[in-house]
């Protein structure tokens, strides 16, 4: 029931209170108006609010069915996760050129490290060549100089018994030269020669005792082939030590290789990122999220529609270029709730169509 | 800076009304002087007004069940008053007439539809008792009912006595269980600290006791209601509360005195219902605001804090839920405002059970659909109630004619 203002059955009490008939009629009229204005208002506004929240329930059920939506995404250069990606990237190419310099200096030092061994394993070889034509030389010597050590040796006996004499020709010699039988000159002389015997009596046992440490030498394993032998030792201490060092290098190598292998890897992968090439690529490029449930409509060349209202009257407005597999997490354009799914590039006609809510892949969502 | 101010007025209208039920539940608990002092020796003469429309049997219900109050039967009477229902209301009444003959009994019949208000005002000119107590016509009444409202007016300066309404009908679905519950935290926590300060803005119009001379001195301004020459015929209960506390009465809700009103079990009712109510809030949000000085000088600051932030906060929930609708739609079907209303079902089912065990709860769990009709409530009700002040029907009734005219007469 909505009652008439000017109720004609209205209670005498109210009646009586009414004011003048001029006033009543002006008031009536400004009440009429009002109430007018009113209704007109009210119509419209709760019509609004009626359409407002079909409209919105309606767009939350088609957002909730439809498989086919795409959110357009405008990557910029100084955004944080451009500005992420490419900070990312040029530390990874920095990481690969100090590796490759890393890979130049260790060649170059493996190289080095392999001619210094090949020299020291050379030395190696002549010394133990030399070792060896020594040890077979003093093979061979040694038994001739003990032979002739016996030999000096009975050589040596000999002249000592012959040094006996010469004493008693010296003292002879005195004597004579006492009974004035010889000139001091003669018997100095002679004398003189005496001693030049003895003494070459003493450098004879001299050289036998020399000749006895030479045999030993030859004979037995000596001080000078140890110092030999200990320096071949050395010579190969320094080899082994050389190959440890070269087997390490070149592990190192072949992890920086592989480092470097990977790091080309990932900057492979990266470069077919949405945000390396929105970075580098020329000219303006359209990206879409495209969430995990609207996959299957994400094909390379599915036709791209754009809608008003984001849903009717559609047009096609590209085609999807390429697909990017890196998961993207944004907010859902309606629900406004986290989705998951990945990143296409589009090829639009319509560039206007990339700052739209959504697009639609495939197919017109409503069929028209 | 919009939205913030807006965030701002909702979360004080919450904390408002957070404080006002954890003051409610402190004050049950230990204030004494939360309860008035009760004087069951004075018995005035006491005149039942019960406007009826489109009740159907109901009203002869109604009737039986105030005919048993245990007050003295030379002490009251029941002024029945039709508002020219079109189903058999009237016939009904008179029937109880000629039943219930321990007590009087009057029926009387508009002339033309009016509406509640004066439908009241109506049935008052055949009264003469020192206290008026008006009704509605689909309660049933606790026999102490009667007694129980005239022993508060025993406080000096009390004006108009309420009482506390039940749910006769707790189990029947969803909806019942909601509004029980609803009911429940009403009448026994929001409305204690209003109580305490005796300026109870709202007193239901379901058992609604007034003074003679309160109601005399009222009843024009009751009468002369209208909004740009509409008559408006809603929401008189929550008017003459108004009016009682603007003329310097307090106001009082006697929780003892019980009435059970069987509450809307069809969507399509319990939203009319609660758009009626949301009108007679904003409607008195209006009315404060542009009296605002006086209501400021005159009345508690808990009155008019209530007065205003209450269609404040309806309003300003009003634009959070459309911006939690569009900025994050899923935000309210989260998990935890549904554990906070299971929590708040689980504690007043239990409240209920032990203290009101005639509305105990079969499923009290069911209270976890209140998230969605306070989307709902908040989304439509008061849009709607801002735009259809224009509208002065009964409500819910006058579409019920159908259903209450094919039952039969005889009980």
């Amino acid at each position: 029931m909505n009652p008439s203002i000017l109720d004609p059955k209205e209670p005498a009490e109210t009646v009586a209170k009414r004011p003048a008939k001029s006033r009543w009629t002006l008031q009536s009229l400004v009440y009429k108006f009002t109430l007018t204005t009113y209704r007109i208002v009210a119509i419209l506004v709760l019509y609004a609010v009626l359409i407002g929240v079909l409209a919105y329930a309606w767009v939350m059920g088609f957002y909730a069915v439809n498989s086919s939506w795409a959110a357009p995404v405008i990557f910029s250069a100084s955004d944080e996760k451009s500005l992420d990606f490419m900070q990312k990237l040029v530390i990874s190419r920095q990481s690969i050129e100090d590796i490759k310099v890393d890979i130049v200096r260790q060649q170059t030092t493996l190289a080095e490290m392999d001619k210094y061994r090949a020299s020291l394993q050379a030395l190696d070889r002549e010394l133990q060549t030399a070792i060896e034509s020594k040890h077979a030389h003093d093979q061979l010597t040694g038994p001739q100089l003990a032979a002739l050590d016996k030999q000096k040796q009975a050589d040596n006996r000999k002249t000592q018994e012959l040094l006996t004499q010469v004493r008693q020709i010296e003292a002879q010699i005195k004597s004579d030269l006492a009974a004035g039988l010889i000139t001091k000159g003669d018997a100095a002389t002679e004398l003189a020669q005496l001693s030049q015997s003895e003494t070459a009596f003493t450098d004879s046992r001299i050289a036998d005792v020399m000749l006895s440490d030479e045999i030993l030498d030859k004979t037995t394993i000596g001080t000078k082939s140890l110092e030999a032998l200990e320096k071949q030792a050395e010579l190969r201490s320094d080899i082994a030590q050389l190959d440890v060092t070269l087997s390490v290098a070149e592990k190192q190598l072949q992890e920086d290789n592989r480092q470097a292998d990977r790091l080309h890897d990932a900057i492979a992968i990266a470069k077919q990122s949405p945000y390396y090439l929105n970075s580098n690529g020329s000219g303006r490029l359209y990206f879409a999220f495209v969430p995990y449930d609207n996959q299957a409509s994400a094909t390379v060349g599915a036709p791209i529609y754009d809608c008003y209202l984001n849903m009717v009257l559609c047009r096609k407005v590209g085609t999807v270029k390429q697909i990017f597999l890196g998961e993207q997490v944004i907010n859902h354009p309606i629900f406004k709730s986290q989705v998951r799914g990945l990143t296409i590039l589009m090829n639009l006609t319509h560039p206007e169509s990339a700052k739209s809510q959504t697009v639609f892949l495939g197919r017109k969502p409503l069929l028209f | 800076m919009a939205p913030i101010l807006l965030w701002l007025i909702l979360f004080l209208c919450l904390l408002i009304s957070v404080i006002k039920y954890i003051v409610g539940l402190i004050m049950r608990l230990t204030f004494p002087s939360a309860k008035i002092r009760k004087d069951y020796s004075w018995q005035p003469t006491v005149s039942v007004l019960l406007p009826c429309y489109n009740e159907g049997r109901t009203v002869y219900n109604s009737i039986e069940t105030i005919s048993k109050s245990n007050y003295p039967n030379d002490g009251f009477e029941i002024i029945a008053q039709d508002d020219c229902s079109v189903d058999d209301s009237y016939e009904w009444m008179l029937k109880a007439q000629r039943d219930f003959t321990n007590i009087p009994i009057r029926v009387n019949r508009n002339q033309f539809n009016c509406g509640k208000a004066r439908t009241v005002c109506n049935a008052l000119q055949f009264s003469s008792a020192e206290v008026i107590i008006s009704i509605d016509s689909d309660c049933l009444f606790h026999p102490d009912a009667i007694r129980e409202l005239t022993a508060c007016f025993a406080e000096p300066g009390i004006g108009s006595v309420g009482g506390r309404v039940g749910v006769s009908n707790p189990n029947d679905n969803i909806l019942t269980v909601i509004q029980t519950i609803v009911y429940y935290a009403a009448f026994e926590l929001y409305k204690i600290p209003e109580n305490w300060t005796r300026s109870v803005c709202c007193i239901s119009g379901c058992l609604f006791a007034i003074r003679r001379e309160l109601l005399l001195e009222i009843e024009p301004t009751l009468r002369a209601r209208h909004w740009f020459g509409v008559p408006v015929n809603q929401g008189e209960d929550r008017f003459l509360t108004h009016q009682t506390l603007l003329r310097g009465y307090t106001t009082y809700i006697n929780n003892d005195a019980l009435c059970w009103t069987a509450v809307p079990t069809k969507l399509s009712v319990l939203f009319n219902q609660q758009l009626r109510w949301r009108s007679s809030i904003l409607r008195d949000f209006f009315y404060t605001m542009r009296s605002l000085p006086q209501h400021v000088f005159k009345l508690h600051p808990n009155t008019v804090l209530t007065l205003v932030l209450t269609p404040l906060g309806a309003a300003v929930g009003l634009l959070m839920v459309i911006n939690r609708m569009v900025c994050d739609p899923g935000s309210a079907f989260g998990p935890t405002p549904l554990i906070a209303y299971l929590g708040l079902a689980a504690a007043f089912s239990w409240a209920i059970k032990k203290f009101s065990t005639k509305e105990t709860l079969r499923h009290p769990f069911a209270f976890g659909a209140y998230i969605a009709w306070s989307i709902t409530s908040s989304l439509f009700i008061t849009p709607l109630a801002l735009f259809t002040f224009d509208s002065g029907d009964w409500g819910t009734r006058a579409k019920e004619q159908q259903e209450t005219q094919s039952e039969s007469l005889h009980p």
